[in-house]
């Protein structure tokens, strides 16, 4: 067989490419053996640090490489690279092409790998002693991670999946017949682009928020492993606390980041769905954020040591458990998230299996030495009480990954559990307690101080913000018409904790920023907590219609409405029209106006929300809301059903007749179109019919019809009957302006009754949609809430750093 | 007794609850044939969309009301309802999943999940016309 020469193609890219994965690979590993050996000995071997350390510079800049390459190939459009077709095309805007980049896995797993070799410069530079140990711990990290872009082949086991394979190597292409002519690429017209779902300014900053908090967790836990490993099981946590609380800010915006994507773009109606992608998330930041707080118990009263190191630990393996579960396929039909299979679900329990039996040897065979706390706490310290809240979080964090992970029991125990019914009811009834108990916990914890404090002194410093926090909760339920006592408890205890840490930035550290970090953190949560509850539990669905079947009230079927266009109906308190649709690209927008009486009552337009149906071509029709913001709550609407038939269809089909429709009527009758009104007046016996040259035996009989328009304008139109040489014969009559043609068909001399077909234009067939409307009040509680949750965690980070 | 070992077991107690009610509130994948057996309980049923049989939905009648025939993955068929829109790309559907209980013959679901043959995996090249 003679080699084929296929031309136009760039291959030299993808071979450096390929090679430079490998030397990834196999410098980390290098690099972690290296260290590895640095920090075996009592003294630290220099030699081995600087062999650990020269083979991290070359895995770095081999990883910085393959990014670069992968990118200039996505920006060049070299579509000989599978990669490159698969997730971007030419039409795509710049700057979609970095979101082209994380689209796949490949990418994704690139991304976290370069995160890795961004902190641990900053560890390399500033970690001192502790940088051979932590260092072998990620470089570790790294060899599982460029493995899963080796795409190299063990017997028959593909290990990762190459970035770099050509279109016509990869086996989904490599058996088309046109891929092996030799000048193929010429063939190709473009990529398969970006799905326009992920078209959107969200996945162009999300993805590299998100992997940079999952890259921050390795920090803590290889801090751990690092003291674990070198028996110093105390020194390790001053350098590891700031990495801790940075983790615990970026994952959070990262979490926080999807919610609001959700919200703004994707079309299941709030912010949180407890759907198990981002569950996964949230329950590693729960359990980080755990670790954090014991990490402060410990550096101030040398408590609960173990506890830090197992939250450390279970921390990473969380996020690799995370990870697994997105991308190995498992979860099935109980997510909304796609990700594709690429058939790495084994190397991916590897990856997790062997750092979990890793951390839980090394924490085994050590246990014995780790310092345990020697006397009991008194009830009135604040660390007994952070370490409650750390108990809190860690069973906040069981319940939710033992329900997520259903699917994988399933798997193991071979049962057929499904996904709770109605999520949302499930989790929160757990996690509203905990909700609960930890915004009490944030408001008083700061009151008491470390080893002991008098109850008296506390009562009387906390009072002022009690009192203050129930007289409020009273104002809000009842303004807000909150009855249900779960929600009331949750307004009180969240109101609580922003009232008291308040009080406390004020009164006691006296608004000096130094020290706020913490406060000011603590009142962000409960603002989060404040609109979650008010919006979730006051969102009220405005699109409620009337019409049509009740199924009663166990199955309540009247959360939409439907809007014929141009009409004016009454919606929550808006006047609202549908004006007409507009097609972009692949994205269809509805125009609707929201119009409010003035003074005069007269009704002026307020705003136009543009919903979107998105023809997308990977993952069919799909519904993206459009949002009206005000500062007190939000109107959410998205496009349940929109008939997108003729959306391509031009004037010219819509200016032919539909199919016509008859119906029998008898004098006196009245029917009706989609735009008028017809009574049939009389019968005519004998209509002008002097054109049509009528023989003897001939009979022609009209019937006169009033038709009336919405605007009650009147029009006669007189269609004929007619039998001519003893055939029968119609004479239709038309209304241009109605779009009607209206024919005498059939008429019964027994009964009088008589048939008129009638046809429509297309045009006249009214459009319209299916909408559904939510208000979320007071949400912007949640988004500030965010806000000042990130400045104080990086007040706290700032002064932690300081005091270096 | 120590505070820990009593914070111990609390947790101990606390993580049961925390399973138990995992295993109570999980749905349970069932047939038409089961969930006619207990009405009042809520099922995952899985089936195929029967294309021969009529779809209803009239918008104008009510938006909230659609109903088609599902047959399950023992061949049963019933007509079911769903309070809902008829969703996008309903017909494309090769597998449903329908969430909701049995009433008398009909089966009332409050929820549906599609499954769509996704072009995704489609091995489908975008050509340039040849003539060109």
């Amino acid at each position: 067989m003679t080699q084929i020469h296929f031309q136009g193609e760039h291959l030299l890219y993808g071979t450096l490419g390929h090679i430079l994965v490998i030397m990834a690979f196999c410098f980390a590993l290098l690099s972690s053996v290296s260290y590895y050996w640095a920090s075996k000995s009592e003294v630290e071997d220099k030699a081995w640090k600087l062999t650990g350390r020269i083979s991290f510079f070359i895995h770095a800049l081999s990883i910085l490489g393959i990014a670069s390459i992968m990118f200039f190939l996505i920006y060049s459009h070299y579509f000989e690279y599978h990669y490159v077709w698969h997730h971007s095309s030419t039409i795509l805007p710049f700057k979609y092409m970095l979101a082209c980049f994380w689209e796949g896995q490949e990418g994704s797993f690139l991304l976290w790998a370069f995160w890795h070799v961004i902190l641990s410069f900053i560890i390399i530079r500033f970690s001192g002693k502790w940088e051979a140990p932590v260092m072998a711990i990620v470089c570790m990290v790294q060899v599982f991670i460029s493995s899963m872009l080796l795409g190299v082949f063990i017997g028959d086991y593909k290990l990762g999946s190459d970035p770099f394979i050509l279109l016509r190597n990869h086996p989904d292409m490599m058996n088309l017949p046109f891929i092996q002519m030799p000048d193929y690429l010429s063939k190709i017209a473009d990529g398969r682009g970006l799905n326009p779902l992920l078209q959107n300014y969200w996945m162009v900053i999300h993805p590299p928020i998100l992997f940079l908090g999952f890259a921050s967790t390795l920090i803590p836990f290889a801090y751990a492993m690092a003291g674990l490993m070198k028996k110093q099981y105390t020194e390790w946590l001053k350098p590891a606390i700031p990495w801790t609380f940075f983790g615990v800010m970026i994952l959070g915006t990262g979490i926080l980041m999807g919610a609001a994507w959700a919200y703004e773009s994707l079309s299941f109606g709030g912010f949180w769905a407890w759907d198990p992608v981002e569950n996964a998330s949230l329950v590693p930041w729960l359990t980080l954020v755990g670790a954090a707080h014991a990490m402060l118990i410990y550096k101030n009263k040398n408590q609960s040591l173990f506890t830090v190191i197992i939250l450390c630990l279970a921390t990473f393996l969380l996020i690799l458990y995370s990870t697994f579960l997105t991308r190995s396929g498992i979860l099935g039909d109980t997510s909304v998230h796609a990700f594709t299979d690429l058939g790495m679900s084994g190397q991916l329990l590897v990856y997790m299996a062997f750092f979990m039996v890793w951390a839980i040897t090394m924490l085994i065979i050590r246990r014995k030495d780790i310092p345990g706390q020697s006397k009991e706490e008194s009830i009135y310290s604040r660390e007994f009480w952070m370490y409650i809240g750390v108990i809190i979080l860690v069973i906040s964090a069981f319940q939710i990954i033992f329900t997520t992970s259903i699917p994988v029991i399933n798997k193991i125990f071979s049962t057929h559990l499904a996904p709770p019914v109605k999520p949302a009811n499930h989790y929160n009834a757990w996690q509203l307690p905990m909700a609960v108990i930890l915004s009490i916990l944030v408001a008083c914890v700061q009151y008491l101080k470390y080893k002991e404090t008098s109850a008296k002194v506390f009562l009387g410093k906390i009072t002022p913000s009690f009192v203050i926090s129930i007289l409020l909760t009273a104002l809000a339920a009842y303004m807000l018409h909150l009855d249900r006592f779960p929600y009331i408890l949750l307004l009180f205890s969240s109101s609580f904790a922003v009232i008291a840490n308040i009080d406390f930035l004020i009164r006691i550290i006296k608004g000096k920023l130094d020290h706020a970090g913490a406060s000011i953190a603590h009142i962000g949560f409960g603002l989060i907590l404040l609109g979650v509850l008010i919006s979730n539990a006051k969102s009220n669905i405005i699109s409620s219609n009337r019409s049509g079947i009740s199924m009663g009230k166990d199955f309540p079927n009247n959360e939409n409405i439907l809007l014929n266009k141009n009409d004016t109906t009454l919606m929550g308190g808006y006047y609202i029209t549908y004006t007409g649709k507009e097609k972009k690209g692949v994205n269809v927008y509805f125009k609707i106006d929201y119009l409010s009486p003035n003074e005069k009552g007269k009704l002026v337009k307020e705003f136009t929300l543009k919903p979107i149906v998105q023809t997308n071509k990977a993952m069919g029709n799909v519904s993206e809301p459009d949002t009206r913001h005000y500062l007190t709550k939000d109107i959410y609407t998205h496009i349940t059903y929109a008939d997108l038939e003729d959306i391509n269809s031009d004037e010219q089909s819509n200016s032919k007749y539909a199919k016509e429709v008859t119906k029998t009527v008898s004098i006196g009758d009245t029917a009706s179109t989609s735009n008028s009104l017809i009574i049939i007046k009389s019968l005519d016996k004998s209509p002008d019919m002097s054109s049509y040259h009528l023989g003897n035996i001939d009979l022609a009989v009209g019937v006169k019809l009033i038709i009336t328009d919405i605007n009650k304008k009147i029009y006669n139109v007189e269609p004929i009957y007619l039998i001519k040489d003893n055939m029968s014969a119609s004479l239709e009559a038309r209304v241009e302006e109605l779009g009607l043609q209206i024919k005498f068909t059939k008429i019964n001399p027994e009964t009088g009754k008589i048939d008129l077909s009638i046809a429509e234009k297309k045009s006249n067939k009214r459009e319209f949609i299916i909408m559904k409307a939510i208000v979320f009040p007071y949400i912007n509680l949640l988004w500030t809430g965010c806000l000042v949750m990130i400045l104080g965690s990086v007040l706290a980070i700032r002064n932690r750093l300081k005091k270096r | 007794m120590k505070t820990s070992h009593i914070i111990g077991i609390i947790l101990i107690a606390i993580a049961i609850g925390a399973i138990m009610s995992s295993v109570s509130d999980a749905g349970t994948y069932a047939s038409f044939e089961i969930a006619a057996s207990h009405p009042s309980k809520e099922y995952h049923v899985v089936g195929k969309l029967d294309k021969s049989k009529e779809q209803n939905y009239d918008p104008k009648v009510n938006p909230d009301l659609f109903s088609f025939y599902l047959k399950d993955k023992d061949g049963l068929e019933k007509k079911v309802i769903l309070n809902k829109p008829k969703p996008q790309d309903f017909e494309r559907s090769e597998q449903i999943v329908i969430i909701g209980k049995m009433a008398g013959e009909e089966f009332h679901a409050s929820n549906v999940l599609l499954k769509c043959p996704s072009k995704y995996n489609d091995a489908q090249v975008q050509m340039k016309k040849s003539n060109s």
